[in-house]
């Protein structure tokens, strides 16, 4: 059973004539690590937010667990699927580290003790902790990555889709951001990293993806 | 569209949405609107763009049923024991306000299809101080990205298990100061940057400021002048 299935599908943005992405078939399975490289403007990023319905393709169709996105909410599909934007400040909702920490694991349901450690671990993790009463706006560019980056990952998704992960974020907080990575996908949890670092990937992805012109130009592991 | 000075296009939009505001009967708001419609398409300006967004449908009902249930005069049309909740009154005044919506919409696309930087250059020559003009520039100029990053930010917060359409109510201002905050630390962000790089590229070094194309008036910008005035005043002077 695959997670995410694309067949044939096509986006081209408003206003413009060429296709973002031109009629590509692809299929993510569970606990798969891949990797999507390309130029910029190669549509990798267009591939990243039709695989997690926040764009309709024109053409073809998209399916998460066998059923078409379209039949699920975002929440049910962030469950399923963590997606990280490229600019993370969009998507900090919170006046504290901590509170941004917590945010998710409180609307999942988690409270009280557990969701103290939770975000203990994770923060203490990534550095963040002793931040944690800081304005998460105040973080510098890499640490608001790994903010959000660190946020999603507490509410453990089936799989984790990077946009740029390593943007911004210095070469200690990349390693140590590729060895949780790596643990992660270890515990079975997929990875889809969309990058330009390609020693990044391959050190962590199995699968890579490159893409050019808004299509597949190469599949392999 | 055809080539009209944009302090034109600006006389029409501010003519039409002042006589939208002045009327209030029906008859004459659809007569303003008939007279509206037919300008834009004489100018040749797409009015599709209005008629594609579906928000402004359930917007426009909404201005109908609540104008209906606030306004008390009238005969009653349901009744709910002894309660009136429509009024004949109520549903009349309730169009009244959709049409005049629906006017302020057409003149502003009067705007919307011109060139920002030509109604900088216009507002300059109509007397506006030029930061101003400028600032009205950006922010229009701004407004797409800004709609972006509400998608995304609206989008991301959805992600992260927030349903937007099950929030309990105590939740929503919550909810909602959640969603602006990563809008307003944005527009904060670029107006900063933005500062910064036209300091950086001499704004307002020189008091003196020329523009490369200027805007003028010609015979056809004051002939539709004219034209659209005396229309107006007939028609005021006609209905009152």
């Amino acid at each position: 059973m695959h997670l995410v299935s694309l067949d044939s599908v096509s986006f081209t943005y408003e206003g413009k004539t060429v296709p973002a992405v031109d009629n590509v078939s692809l299929t993510i399975y569970p606990g798969e690590s891949v990797s999507i490289v390309g130029l910029n403007g190669s549509g990798k990023s267009t591939l990243a937010r039709l695989m997690v319905g926040l764009l309709k393709p024109q053409k073809g169709t998209v399916l998460l667990s066998g059923k078409p996105i379209g039949g699920y909410t975002l929440p049910e599909i962030g469950s399923k699927l963590g997606f990280v934007y490229q600019n993370p400040s969009l998507m900090l909702f919170n006046t504290s580290v901590y509170k941004e920490m917590a945010f998710g694991l409180k609307w999942k349901g988690i409270k009280g003790d557990e969701l103290k450690q939770i975000c203990q671990k994770y923060l203490s993790f990534f550095d963040l902790w002793d931040l944690r009463d800081e304005l998460p706006f105040n973080l510098s560019q890499g640490q608001k990555q790994i903010m959000v980056l660190s946020s999603i990952l507490a509410l453990e998704p089936e799989c984790l889709i990077l946009d740029e992960p390593t943007k911004n974020i210095d070469i200690f907080r990349k390693h140590k951001l590729k060895r949780l990575l790596m643990d992660i996908h270890s515990r079975g949890t997929g990875l889809v990293i969309i990058t330009h670092d390609y020693d990044f990937a391959d050190g962590l992805c199995e699968r890579r993806i490159h893409m050019a012109n808004g299509r597949i130009i190469n599949d392999g592991y | 569209m055809m080539d009209i000075d944009i302090r034109t296009r600006l006389f029409i939009s501010a003519l039409f949405s002042a006589l939208a505001l002045f009327y209030q009967r029906i008859e004459y708001l659809l007569v303003i609107m008939a007279i509206n419609i037919l300008t834009l398409i004489f100018f040749k300006i797409r009015i599709k763009v209005l008629f594609s967004i579906k928000k402004l449908l359930y917007i426009s009902v909404m201005m109908i049923v609540i104008q209906s249930i606030f306004v008390r005069t009238g005969r009653p049309l349901i009744k709910l024991g002894s309660i009136c909740l429509v009024t004949d009154d109520g549903i009349t005044y309730g169009i009244a306000i959709f049409l005049r919506f629906i006017i302020l919409m057409l003149s502003g696309l009067f705007l919307l299809n011109s060139n920002i930087s030509e109604l900088t250059r216009g507002l300059v020559k109509l007397g506006m101080p030029y930061e101003i003009a400028f600032m009205i520039q950006m922010s229009a100029r701004f407004v797409p990205v800004f709609l972006e990053e509400l998608g995304d930010v609206l989008n991301s917060i959805q992600l992260r298990g927030v349903d937007l359409k099950k929030v309990y109510k105590r939740k929503v201002i919550n909810v909602y100061l959640s969603i602006f905050l990563p809008i307003i630390y944005s527009i904060w962000q670029k107006a900063e940057k933005l500062a910064i790089l036209m300091e950086l590229r001499g704004f307002r070094t020189s008091s003196n400021r020329t523009y490369y194309r200027e805007v003028c008036f010609n015979e056809i910008d004051y002939a539709i002048m004219i034209l659209y005035l005396s229309w107006a005043a007939a028609f005021v002077y006609i209905t009152i």
